[in-house]
């Protein structure tokens, strides 16, 4: 036990003490953040850019239409410069007024220029040119503005006063989303995707870099010949856990740190962003338990001893670094053919696809906290999740202790297929 | 069955017909040695005779097909017998970017020993080595910015820091400089002065024939011949006597070499004679007889084959076995 021990703390002290390491976790965070911070404020700004106030309304219509149409498009108007230009044409001046406004607007002096005349009055067409006009959200805002202008303009005709008007088509619409699962109300339902999508991300990142930790440890080991000293000193299958636990627990030591300060980062994101000068958003965190959070650590863990178990094997069979990445190709088409799934998972996480694939222990350790995330999982799928998990990682276990012991005091050319299952035949 | 306790305590190592079976070969076949305890011991074999298999199953890193193996009279998958034994495998190396001592610290509790104990060892050690100096204390650097003799010292530190019963080396003198490899020699000596166990196996002969007590020839997974150094040579060579004489006196020795009892054949070469010895008899019997007999000795010398042309002569240059390992 007290070898055990040692191999463990070998093992995790060297890499905590690496210089990678403290980058890894301070940078891990910000990059987190990032990834979930940077499309919430896209999202928040879906109010639209600047670009719908910089342009010139050619007003055509004769009664004064451009000018209660630049006050709808401007929202506020005690803001100086927040307003479309109006210019009052006449319908024959309309062509030269146009060319005029095209040059103004290839001059990046305006973003466009928006023509309206007696069609538009009668509801059926307007027309607007501008470096903006693939823009959904500016062109969104302008076309509610004209609609609001006409129907105001209608209602004034049937003889609304001017209070009356503003008090009925004043609809300041603030839309947001938010998603409902079995537990209740769970936040918005954008920031729960994102949730899900890093949750899967970070696993799928973590698995890969710690499996391979453990394999070129492993072939480290091999190659330096230290795996014999060791194993003259403590069995291999206590050299086997010492060592998966060890970088495991460096994994679960980084994963926490990386979640807590993600943590702290978005709760203090409102001052965040307001330096950044972006507007503050209303974005509420997903709702995530204790227990959600153990149960994620909790297939971490797991997947990583599935996953690390496999890459020892690999490490421990071959002799050299580029040895090691081709051996270790099917362990990688494994972790890659699963990271696929995590975007159909996240679109449909109740699917018959989404539910198999967190049955498998191949897919189960980044499919299932996925759904965990987005969706409640019914526990008895949880349950058997887990329960399937279990049972891979002692036959991964199994497996590579057989293939590792033999493994690493083999020296020469790479085993095949068929001699590494003559190994696992081996007592020992 | 534990075997009977005298036959415990008398050997360091106690290999009873072993025998160790990969796919394609036999890499070990009926192995039967006994290393004293207290002893210098040599396994000596060409390349993929069986040695590092051997040494394997004697750490009990592998396990043999059959027989049996008693380290100080216990089973050798005991696991207390592990932190009697110190190893020193072939090729060497260390965790690269490890420092010196972490790396020490780690194989020290390996071994059982741990905290201040461990600490202070390995700064006896370093300063032993001289890899701490008042200048310099190489100890906290990482293996990597060290030299390649200094890491070998590094990894012979690690070895010996538990202070082992039984001190066992594979290939100890290959790829070592000429100070290392006498600070080496000097260490093997010291050990045995200490009443450690020291095997260490080799195919340089020369190195076996000056260190060892006894050596035991391996080729093709089988043992060849065993003994102490000294059986060895009187069992597989002839056992003659060079002899060189001053001034006159000759005659009175011309007697004692007629002696059959004592000499089997004498070359006469005048004041020179190259002496054949009786089976089983003492040479330092016949030289207290010339002495006694009043001639002056100027040259009495055994002259025994080497170590080197036994081996040649029993094992050959098809002792050779593709291993599987490529070594051992």
């Amino acid at each position: 036990m007290a070898k055990l021990w040692a191999i463990i703390k070998r093992e995790y002290l060297e890499r905590v003490r690496s210089k990678w390491f403290l980058i890894a976790t301070f940078f891990g965070p910000i990059f987190f953040s990032a990834i979930i911070i940077v499309p919430a404020w896209l999202a928040s700004t879906s109010k639209a850019t600047t670009d719908v106030y910089n342009t010139t309304i050619l007003d055509a219509t004769g009664t004064g239409f451009g000018h209660r149409l630049a006050v709808n498009i401007a929202v506020d108007t005690t803001i100086p410069g927040r307003m479309p230009v109006v210019k009052v044409v006449a319908p024959s001046e309309l062509t030269q007024a146009e060319s005029l406004a095209t040059r103004e607007v290839m001059r990046k002096e305006k973003s466009g220029y928006l023509v309206v005349d007696q069609q538009t009055i009668a509801g059926e067409s307007a027309r607007y040119a501008g470096s903006n006009a693939t823009s959904i959200v500016d062109m969104t805002q302008i076309k509610s503005a004209i609609r609001q202008t006409i129907l105001a303009s209608r209602l004034q005709n049937v003889g609304l006063d001017d209070a009356k008007l503003k008090q009925i088509t004043f609809i300041p619409l603030d839309f947001s989303t938010e998603r409902i699962t079995e537990r209740g109300r769970a936040g918005s339902g954008m920031a729960s995707v994102l949730f899900g999508f890093a949750i899967g991300f970070l696993l799928y990142l973590s698995i890969v870099i710690y499996g391979q930790t453990i394999m070129s440890g492993v072939l480290e080991e091999k190659t330096t010949r230290v795996a014999e000293v060791v194993m003259s000193s403590v069995p291999t299958d206590t050299l086997l856990a010492g060592k998966v636990l060890g970088v495991g627990a460096v994994g679960l030591t980084q994963q926490i740190l990386w979640i807590a300060t993600t943590y702290v980062l978005l709760k203090l994101r409102a001052p965040i962003m307001a330096k950044l000068g972006a507007p503050t958003m209303n974005f509420s965190l997903p709702d995530i338990t204790l227990g959600a959070g153990v149960l994620f650590l909790l297939f971490f863990l797991l997947g990583f001893i599935f996953y690390s178990s496999l890459y020892a094997a690999v490490g421990s069979s071959v002799n050299s670094e580029s040895e090691a990445r081709q051996a270790a190709s099917p362990l990688m088409i494994m972790i890659v053919s699963t990271a696929v799934f995590i975007q159909p998972v996240l679109l449909n996480p109740t699917g018959s696809t989404a539910r198999v694939l967190s049955l498998i222990p191949i897919s189960s350790p980044i499919i299932m906290p996925i759904r965990m995330a987005v969706t409640g999982v019914p526990t008895l799928e949880m349950a058997a999740s887990l329960a399937f998990l279990a049972i891979g990682c002692v036959a991964a276990l199994w497996l590579a202790s057989r293939i590792y012991r033999v493994g690493l005091l083999m020296y020469g050319k790479r085993p095949t297929m068929k001699e590494m299952a003559r190994w696992v035949s081996y007592a020992r | 069955m534990l075997p009977p306790r005298s036959y415990m305590t008398e050997y360091a190592i106690d290999i009873v017909n072993v025998t160790k079976r990969y796919a394609d070969h036999t890499a070990v076949r009926d192995l039967t040695l006994r290393v004293p305890k207290g002893s210098v011991y040599g396994l000596l074999g060409p390349n993929g005779a069986g040695k590092t298999t051997t040494i394997r199953m004697i750490l009990n890193i592998i396990a043999p097909d059959s027989g049996k193996i008693h380290i100080f009279g216990r089973p050798s998958n005991d696991p207390k017998i592990t932190e009697r034994l110190g190893y020193l495998p072939e090729e060497r190396g260390l965790y690269r970017k490890m420092q010196v001592r972490r790396v020490l610290k780690f194989l020290a509790e390996l071994k059982g020993v741990r905290g201040k104990d461990a600490d202070r060892r390995i700064d006896e050690w370093l300063v032993r080595l001289s890899l701490k100096t008042p200048e310099k204390d190489w100890g906290l650097s990482k293996i990597d910015e060290l030299s390649r003799g200094m890491q070998q010292k590094v990894q012979f530190i690690g070895t010996l820091l538990h202070d082992p019963d039984l001190v066992i080396l594979d290939e100890p003198f290959s790829g070592l400089d000429p100070i290392n490899s006498q600070a080496l020699k000097d260490t093997v000596v010291e050990l045995k002065k200490r009443g450690k166990t020291v095997i260490f196996s080799t195919h340089l002969m020369d190195n076996a024939e000056r260190l060892c007590d006894s050596v035991c020839i391996i080729a093709r997974g089988e043992k060849v011949l065993d003994g102490t150094v000294t059986s060895v040579k009187e069992e597989h060579g002839q056992r003659n006597i060079a002899l060189a004489l001053e001034g006159d006196g000759i005659s009175g020795v011309a007697a004692i070499l007629r002696d059959h009892s004592l000499v089997k054949r004498a070359d006469d070469s005048n004041r020179f004679f190259e002496i054949e010895m009786a089976p089983g008899a003492d040479p330092q019997a016949l030289l207290r007889r010339i002495v006694e007999s009043g001639a002056a000795v100027q040259r009495f010398e055994m002259i025994q084959p080497s170590l080197h042309q036994i081996f040649l002569q029993k094992v050959g240059a098809t002792g050779v076995e593709e291993g599987m390992t490529g070594h051992g």
